[in-house]
């Protein structure tokens, strides 16, 4: 208990081992996420790739002008936030009902089995697992057999041929790559949690729906508020590997993330500066996302970040 | 509602630590797309000035315009050299021609490609300014340009007058004056560059694109006539009736190379034979209504059920896998690209089932196509980077490439042991000949003749020794050849490129349409087919298409200009 009355300086030099560890972090974080925002600059000028940086004119607010005027950029926006709204609204849920799930089973062998398996396909890269999608998606692939086997459909779709299954597409891809890894962090918060309470409940006559909901769940509920800011700060963001693997011409209209117009602007077009503005422009809306959830969160249940 | 502090952390600890990989992911998303600054001021003391006297102080001779500098050092050196095209495969050290060339000139090259878009590729090399000693990459690719212009390649013509006089000789007026730039230098060298003069002498064209049917099923069905849309429509209304399947899986009736952008418009305009001016003025070809009609046909033939879309979505992979299995009936296609799948097919349990050129869609005059045939700026063009350390082994390597000598050492290898001289002419041993049609793979791995170190391959030296082709490819060369329009070369690539607003009103244009093709064809009837394309006409007005317009009118007139000289 003496020990948080210890000086903060001298407290880290008792922990100076410890306190080394995190050396590499700080700088790593500097040299990759703090400097590079000084380019940032290069979104208010006629930046050229093939002149010295410091010799392109500035040109104001040319570039954010000229992207809010694009019908493409609000296309894009559109598309996150759709792609954003089914992920957060039925994706969210789904890791912490298979944690809860998974919490109940009694043979240990079994669910370390299950856990296991379950977050596998997280490292699987998305190059090649939006392949093996693509495959499955495509004629002659599993999805059709499957649906044509039942009667759902009479005869082949070309899945990712059509707009309409795009944002779908994604969000059952995404389901079943990395449920299982996201469930990690709510199984371990549910791991945190003091059996005695179970235990007290039992005796009080809780049945096991009733020791899931007023233990289990109010007892992670910070742990989901936490994602779920940070869920919200990341509307703009999209998987950018998933949509750039299963996105093609005839797709592109529902699939376009913002991310996707990014990449399309800047790498593919050459457009730097206006690339740049853009992704400034959404940085900006990120943070303003971010401090409203994490405010909501606080007002709501008393849950926050900061 | 009051909790503990220490219940509350423990719940949060998980969290955080996920917080913290989310920032680093984050982070590294942000860094990619921030371009560090370039720094080319490091590369000034191999800078060539035209002071006399200063040359490399490691030879006495002063170089001789009549003899090839590269005999006077051929101490080994390592030249890292770009090749922008991820599929190329081959590497340098293993195959008797590379080996030949690194004990004759002491060279040895380390070949590298990129990993995805070699303008990508190239474009992010610029930013870090660190470039290998060559590149060489498409002509038409943006990068070219801001290599030139962001002076990170060097003048060929200086390196050359201080180092290798010889390379004025080997290089020739001509490949140099038309990449002659304003300010009077020229920085790149193109290969496969083609003349109108040579074209109309020698019948070679270049040409490769092509109309291509599966051999056994076009024969079948009594050689169908595809120039029209009723016999094109009558056509795949056959294959889905008697041929739906092949080898227990679906027929892929159509497919169109390079989709949208290429196959199914420039490319499928050359079939249709429509102008690229009308007295004097460039032409709208897009607008074109024979064109229009035939993209009205693809509608019909996918309302019909009678072709699929796979051809706009499939990867490369799905692509190779149908091409090498032999289930499209129709490609718009090149040849070059089926040299080794239609020998495979020609030698498998169905003998008959490769690919022959045919006359493909017409227009409504039923003109023959009109073909890009090949053009003076060649395929690929090579550069000298000033981030090497080289600048005099790698003109003087260039130079001796470019010459008659190197350009029979790549292509055919030592005398003596792949070739021989017959009757006064270079002959490719018999043995190496039957691997051509047979094992080229093996051919190019071992020996690395022929076609294997294509960078710097000149046709009017090379074509004389090439060993006859297999008929089932001489087939789709002649059909091309023949339907090459030679004089069209001037206008291939009008389009603005690079940063201008030209350029970033036709990137924004080009790219919408590659959208906009994909419904025309999927719409549901012609009214909605009208719709789409006219909303498309509206937003390429809307986009700055006559800015697009004037810059390929100019770059056409200065092109002429040029011819004339």
């Amino acid at each position: 208990m003496d020990r948080t009355r210890q000086p903060v300086l001298r407290r880290m030099r008792r922990q100076w081992q410890l306190q080394s560890m995190v050396i590499p972090g700080i700088f790593w974080m500097l040299i990759f996420c703090y400097l590079p925002m000084f380019w940032l600059i290069i979104g208010f000028m006629d930046y050229s790739i093939a002149k010295p940086m410091l010799q392109s004119p500035f040109v104001g607010l040319k570039h954010f002008e000229a992207f809010a005027s694009d019908d493409r950029f609000w296309r894009s926006i559109r598309n996150t936030l759709g792609m954003s709204a089914i992920k957060l609204g039925l994706g969210f849920v789904i890791p912490i009902l298979f944690a809860l799930l998974l919490n109940e089973i009694r043979s240990l062998r079994f669910k370390r089995s299950v856990q296991t398996i379950s977050y596998l396909p997280h490292f699987i890269a998305w190059t090649i697992f939006g392949g093996i999608a693509l495959n499955w998606l495509g004629e002659g692939g599993v999805v059709n057999q499957v649906m044509i086997g039942l009667g759902l459909q009479e005869r082949e779709i070309l899945y990712n041929s059509d707009p309409v299954y795009f944002w779908w597409i994604v969000f059952f891809t995404d389901v079943l790559k990395e449920t299982g890894w996201s469930a990690i962090i709510y199984i371990a918060a549910i791991a945190g949690i003091d059996p005695a309470l179970y235990e007290a409940a039992e005796l009080d006559g809780a049945g096991r729906w009733q020791r899931m909901w007023h233990i289990t769940v109010q007892s992670i509920r910070p742990t989901i508020a936490i994602l779920f800011i940070l869920a919200v700060s990341g509307m703009l963001g999209s998987n950018f590997e998933q949509i750039f693997m299963l996105q093609n011409n005839m797709n592109l209209r529902m699939a376009e993330s913002l991310d996707l117009y990014i990449y399309n602007m800047g790498l593919v077009s050459g457009r730097h500066s206006f690339s740049t503005a853009v992704l400034f422009a959404r940085s900006i809306v990120a943070l303003g996302l971010l401090l409203l959830a994490n405010y909501t969160s606080r007002r709501l249940t008393g849950d926050s970040i900061f | 509602m009051k909790r503990k502090p220490f219940k509350a952390s423990a719940a949060l600890l998980p969290a955080l630590c996920l917080l913290l990989s989310l920032g680093l992911a984050a982070c590294t998303g942000n860094g990619e797309n921030d371009p560090p600054p370039t720094s080319q001021e490091g590369g000034n003391h191999t800078q060539p000035d035209n002071a006399a006297g200063e040359s490399a102080g490691n030879e006495t001779a002063a170089p001789n315009p009549d003899e090839p500098a590269w005999t006077l050092d051929t101490s080994p050196v390592e030249l890292s050299w770009f090749v922008g095209a991820s599929w190329y495969a081959h590497s340098w050290g293993d195959s008797l021609v590379s080996q030949y060339v690194t004990d004759k000139t002491g060279v040895s090259v380390k070949l590298e490609v990129p990993s995805g878009e070699a303008n990508e590729q190239v474009t992010l090399m610029m930013t870090s300014g660190q470039l290998p000693d060559l590149i060489s990459i498409g002509s038409w690719e943006t990068a070219v340009k801001k290599l030139w212009e962001g002076d990170h390649v060097y003048a060929l013509n200086e390196l050359a007058e201080q180092y290798d006089p010889y390379f004025f000789k080997v290089a020739g007026d001509g490949t140099l004056k038309w990449y002659r730039q304003e300010d009077g230098n020229s920085y790149g060298m193109p290969n496969d560059s083609y003349s109108p003069n040579l074209m109309h002498e020698t019948g070679m064209t270049a040409a490769n694109q092509t109309f291509l049917v599966r051999k056994d099923l076009y024969e079948e069905m009594g050689r169908p006539d595809l120039t029209t849309p009723e016999g094109f429509l009558g056509a795949l209304q056959t294959l889905k009736d008697e041929y739906p399947e092949y080898k227990g899986q679906p027929i892929s009736p159509f497919f169109a190379q390079g989709n949208v952008p290429y196959g199914m418009t420039e490319y499928l305009q050359n079939l249709l034979a429509i102008p690229y001016e009308q007295g004097g003025q460039v032409y709208d070809r897009i607008t074109d209504p024979d064109y229009i009609a035939w993209l009205k046909t693809f509608r019909t033939a996918y309302e019909r059920g009678l072709i699929n879309v796979d051809f706009l979505v499939d990867s490369d992979t799905q692509v190779e896998e149908k091409t090498n299995n032999a289930r499209y009936f129709m490609m718009i296609r090149e040849w070059t690209g089926m040299t080794a799948v239609n020998p495979m097919l020609a030698a498998s349990a169905n003998p008959e089932s490769y690919y022959i050129a045919v006359d493909g869609p017409r227009n409504s005059s039923g003109d023959p196509a009109k073909l890009f045939p090949g053009n003076m700026d060649g395929w690929m063009v090579t550069m000298i980077s000033k981030s090497t350390e080289h600048p005099e082994r790698a003109i003087r390597f260039l130079s001796y490439l470019a010459s008659e000598e190197g350009q029979r050492d790549l292509f055919l290898g030592q005398e003596g042991q792949t070739w021989e001289t017959v009757d006064g002419k270079p002959q490719l041993n018999p043995e190496l000949v039957e691997l051509l049609g047979s094992n080229i793979e093996q051919l190019e791995k071992e020996y690395g003749v022929l076609d294997t170190y294509w960078m710097l391959r000149n046709p009017v030296i090379v074509n004389q020794w090439r060993p006859e082709k297999a008929p089932v490819i001489k087939q789709m060369e002649d059909f091309a050849n023949a339907q090459a329009d030679i004089d069209s070369g001037i206008y291939k690539g009008l389009d603005p490129l690079g940063d201008a607003e030209a350029a970033i009103a036709w990137s924004r244009i080009s790219q919408n349409w590659e959208e906009v093709l994909p419904e025309l064809i999927t719409a549901k009837d012609e009214a909605a087919f009208d719709k789409v394309f006219d909303s498309f006409l509206a937003r390429r007005d809307e986009y700055g298409f006559e800015l697009v317009t004037a810059h390929r009118q100019a770059e056409l007139d200065a092109r002429k200009a040029k011819m004339a000289e």
